[in-house]
């Protein structure tokens, strides 16, 4: 009885938490621009779901955001997970009071906000601004520290009998490092890749100011220049529709992995 | 052979504190420069000018207000988000395959973009949209004074609320059940159980959420810029939405003030807390 009252609850507080506003932005999007101005939750009583998605891919320049997104994404998670891994294993092991040091800077870097304005006049002095390389280098700056943290907390809890008996067979560091213990520390950096891709796919402020022009807009950038291209109200359909396919690859990759994400991040793989 | 050792340690370590350095550390340093200093798109020279842009910006009504504004919406943004997440992490806290549905569920909106976030919400709380209709009134709620930040703040806390229920799952999961047990045996009720034992074991992880929610809603834009632009007048006008103007406005020392404020703020608000939240623990 108790648990019927329980998931009564649960479900009565998920519709409007998680349900209508997921169902306002996909049937908007296939509503023509006054029918969607209503902003009803009714279906559409004219369907206008080509045309919407239609003007989003030609004007709302939708292809160029999702390959400038995937651009800078994946070589971000690349650079940040196996550096960060290569670090935090010389973190783990190391003694030496400099590595430390660097290791503190690191866990500061988790916490302190990243200043953009200097980061724009270094980018310049470098002759990096305003395209998609600056910003990969930016971003993979001021975010292995978290998969550091993680990385270097497993491997101060782990042992180092392993590392020390592949280097007694003869195992170069390279290869313990490959063979070894990126497949032990996989979780974790799987934790730690989860928290970043949320990051890095969604970020918004970082993009603003570092990456010019629409031929380098990622897909947030793109669907806000998209949504204040119009000087008045929004198109509510159009904007639904970017929003949507904006936010559709991440909520695939969470279709297929969302097992492997929720047992991850209830795990523990964050206390601490 | 030991010195060795140390060199081939550091190489591995390398280039991440390269990049850390040179994209996080330098831009912090160069950054308490620039907020004293000089700088505009109409005088490209930097140079040194004391308090002058903390000045201004106090003189043009800019910085308490964007203060007050920022730290408002982080206590807010905290409240409503540990809340909210931590009452689903106590009714969701057993896997079962109900609980393991609803936890997906609750996760969904952390993936969508603040961004995104902003403009759902902006669209579900119009005045003639779904939120006034179902409760039959009229009201302006992005556009009202009193409710603005309130609601903008509402936003992102719904929006990172799946991240961290899972985070407080997790921490409830490591409160051992023997300790559980006895204080059921001693005749605990559910409610002195949570007080005495459940709420002092979750500590690390409510240290962690209360920290990262405060220290996260501290860097506020992306909402305020899909909803309210920092408006009505200046009422959800946070540090950065200002940042962003007098940036867009020339004024780049002015901008890199306000982006050590935050800075400031920040500092201030995590090494108490954490400090704070850390002795807790222990004691507890």
């Amino acid at each position: 009885m108790r648990a019927v009252l329980k998931y009564t609850a649960l479900t009565l507080f998920a519709i409007p938490w998680v349900l209508v506003p997921i169902w306002l932005v996909v049937v908007n999007s296939f509503k023509p621009a006054g029918e969607a101005a209503e902003l009803g939750l009714g279906l559409p009583r004219t369907w206008a779901i080509a045309e919407n998605y239609g003007i989003v891919f030609d004007r709302g320049g939708y292809l160029t955001g999702l390959l400038n997104s995937l651009k800078v994404t994946v070589p971000i998670m690349v650079a940040v997970v196996l550096l960060g891994a290569a670090a935090a294993w010389a973190f783990g092991r190391s003694r030496s009071r400099w590595l430390q040091a660097a290791y503190f800077t690191m866990g500061l870097s988790i916490l302190l906000p990243p200043s953009i304005i200097p980061t724009v006049y270094l980018l310049r002095a470098l002759s990096l601004d305003g395209g998609s390389l600056g910003y990969v280098l930016t971003m993979t700056g001021c975010r292995l520290g978290i998969v550091i943290f993680l990385a270097t907390g497993f491997f101060r809890a782990f042992p180092r009998d392993l590392e020390d008996a592949a280097a007694i067979d003869g195992a170069s560091r390279l290869q313990i490092f490959v063979r070894i213990l990126l497949p032990l520390l996989r979780p974790v950096l799987f934790v730690g890749g989860v928290i970043l891709i949320i990051n890095v796919w969604n970020d918004f402020f970082f993009a603003l100011f570092l990456l010019q022009g629409s031929a380098n807009a990622t897909l947030p950038l793109s669907l806000f220049q998209f949504a204040s291209g119009t000087l008045q109200s929004l198109n509510w359909n159009l904007v639904f529709a970017h929003v949507l396919l904006t936010t559709l690859p991440l909520v695939a990759v969470y279709v297929v992995a969302q097992k492997r994400v929720l047992a991850g991040l209830t795990e523990g793989a964050l206390k601490g | 052979m030991v010195i060795r050792n140390r060199a081939a340690w550091l190489l591995w370590a390398l280039p991440a504190i390269v990049l850390v350095a040179v994209f996080f550390v330098a831009p912090f340093l160069l950054n308490v420069r620039f907020a004293f200093s000089s700088w505009t798109s109409f005088r490209a020279e930097i140079t040194w000018n004391g308090l002058e842009n903390f000045r201004t910006l106090i003189d043009q009504d800019l910085l308490a207000n964007a203060v007050t504004v920022t730290v408002l919406y982080a206590i807010l943004c905290m409240a409503i988000q540990n809340t909210v997440s931590l009452s689903l992490a106590l009714a969701l806290q057993r896997t079962s395959r109900i609980n393991t549905v609803f936890r997906s569920a609750f996760f969904l909106p952390t993936l969508i973009s603040p961004l995104a976030a902003g403009y759902i919400w902006r669209g579900l709380l119009a005045p003639d949209g779904a939120v006034n209709t179902s409760l039959g009134i009229e009201w302006a709620w992005l556009g009202e004074p009193s409710t603005a930040l309130v609601v903008v703040a509402f936003i992102d806390a719904w929006k990172w609320s799946g991240l961290i229920t899972l985070v407080y799952i997790a921490g409830l999961n490591s409160i051992p059940k023997s300790l559980l047990e006895s204080a059921t045996v001693d005749g605990a009720g559910p409610w002195t159980r949570f007080r005495r034992v459940v709420f002092p074991m979750l500590a690390p992880a409510l240290t962690f959420n209360v920290a990262v929610t405060l220290v996260g809603a501290l860097s506020a834009y992306d909402v305020i810029a899909a909803t309210t632009g920092g408006g009505p007048g200046d009422h959800t006008r946070a540090l950065n939405v200002v940042m962003r103007q007098q940036w867009g406005q020339g004024f780049f020392g002015s901008a890199s003030a306000l982006g050590f404020t935050v800075t400031l703020l920040v500092i201030a608000t995590a090494v108490p807390l954490v400090w704070w939240l850390r002795r807790r623990e222990v004691a507890g």
